[in-house]
């Protein structure tokens, strides 16, 4: 009697035994596939994330922008230059104790980071705009494919800046920037970037892009960039009271220019 | 029998305790991440200067456009992480602990992205960004933990 009672206890157990491992396998089963679509749909995700980064955080290759686009555009540069005087291709006080001259091609993506992402934005709101420092740019090619093209975009902004918009100009083509060799700088182009710049007289500058002295310019920048030793853009020179500092090359951010800045004053 | 039903019952209090544990580590963890990414979308939305301990870095990096997707501060996409994780502490299922860990992951996979750009294209550090990175790679693994190891803790 008590043995088959033992059996019926020893039945129970197994069988209570079976079906808790049955349940953890399923169990188990389950979070494995679970486990499998979290990870499948994080992956996707953070690729679609990616894509849209990507696509609108750089890369050079926007091209003219128009509509609340080109809007929200103009006024960040209108914000960032707002306050700060322009004269021709220099930017801030004239009589700043520091010159920073910016070697630049207008068409290099690594002079458009530096412009946009590295150390410039800030040295501009904080020590160009205090009028510790002055910043000139100096037309120097090296990204723009064709010597023609170079000179026209760079006449261009130096139309502008005869209405002392030069930088406003610039910075619109930086922001603006498109890929690299796909030939995008076209009259339509310059012109749109021209429509942009706020309080531009659009006929004077049309009829500054003819100026000779303007185009004389450009020759006379890049030789004055060679005899500096300039060899890739942007390559940016410090001068000030105790003398000349070159920030590193590529993307310089703001502790490498105040360092110069350090260096020179 | 008994002792069967003894070892279960110490198995699962052992369980408990360590869910326990990993529940308050998602907690310390969210905790820290809402403080950091609140700042930053604090300091985003009233103009002012991050407190950076590199000269620079910090505002560099959130003035690059990297700093935004699509238009929103990605800041703003951390303080959401952080909350839908804490918030899927609420929800008492596998489900749950699997919508916990999946907003994890997401932070982690976007955060190293961030950082990638951080090194590699802007050139400039953040310290808060990194430090929020640092928070998601734990909140991954801790998540990840709390997901694996549900033994039928989840109701």
């Amino acid at each position: 009697m008590a043995s088959r009672t033992k059996q019926k206890e020893q039945a129970r157990a197994q069988r209570l035994a079976e079906e808790q491992a049955r349940q953890q396998r399923e169990s188990r089963q389950r979070r494995v596939r679970l486990l499998g679509g979290v990870i499948l749909a994080a992956v996707a995700v953070v690729a679609v994330a990616i894509a849209i980064s990507a696509s609108s955080g750089g890369g050079g290759t926007h091209g003219l922008q128009t509509g609340a686009k080109s809007t929200k555009l103009v006024s960040q540069v209108t914000s960032l230059l707002s306050g700060i005087p322009q004269s021709g291709a220099t930017l801030g006080n004239p009589k700043a104790p520091v010159t920073m001259t910016y070697y630049g091609d207008l068409q290099c993506p690594v002079c458009q980071q530096f412009t946009l992402d590295g150390g410039f934005p800030q040295l501009v709101a904080n020590d160009v705009h205090a009028g510790k420092v002055k910043v000139v740019y100096r037309a120097f090619e090296t990204a723009t494919q064709s010597p023609q093209t170079f000179s026209t975009q760079q006449v261009a902004a130096l139309a502008a800046g005869k209405q002392n918009h030069f930088w406003d100009y610039v910075e619109l083509f930086y922001r603006q920037q498109g890929a690299e060799g796909s030939g995008y700088v076209t009259d339509g182009y310059l012109n749109g970037l021209a429509r942009q710049v706020p309080g531009l007289n659009l006929s004077a500058w049309s009829a500054a892009r003819n100026d000779p002295a303007l185009s004389s310019q450009i020759p006379s920048d890049n030789q004055a960039g060679r005899a500096a030793g300039v060899q890739g853009t942007p390559t940016l020179v410090f001068k000030g009271p105790k003398g000349q500092a070159v920030a590193p090359t590529g993307v310089p951010n703001y502790s490498d220019l105040q360092s110069a800045i350090k260096q020179v004053s | 029998m008994t002792a069967v039903s003894d070892a279960t019952t110490r198995a699962r209090t052992r369980a408990l305790s360590t869910d326990r544990r990993l529940l308050i580590a998602v907690l310390v963890l969210c905790a820290l991440g809402i403080g950091v990414a609140g700042y930053l979308t604090y300091v985003h939305y009233a103009g002012l200067k991050v407190l950076c301990l590199s000269s620079g870095g910090c505002e560099t990096v959130q003035a690059s456009r990297w700093a935004k997707l699509d238009g929103i501060p990605v800041s703003v996409l951390g303080l959401i992480g952080y909350i839908g994780i804490l918030g899927s502490l609420a929800i008492r299922t596998e489900l749950g602990r699997a919508a916990g860990f999946a907003i994890a992951l997401i932070g982690f996979g976007f955060s190293m992205y961030l950082t990638y750009r951080e090194l590699f294209t802007i050139k400039a550090i953040c310290q808060w960004c990194v430090g929020s990175a640092v928070l998601m790679t734990l909140l991954a693994v801790v998540t990840a933990a709390r997901f694996l190891r549900d033994d039928g803790l989840a109701e």
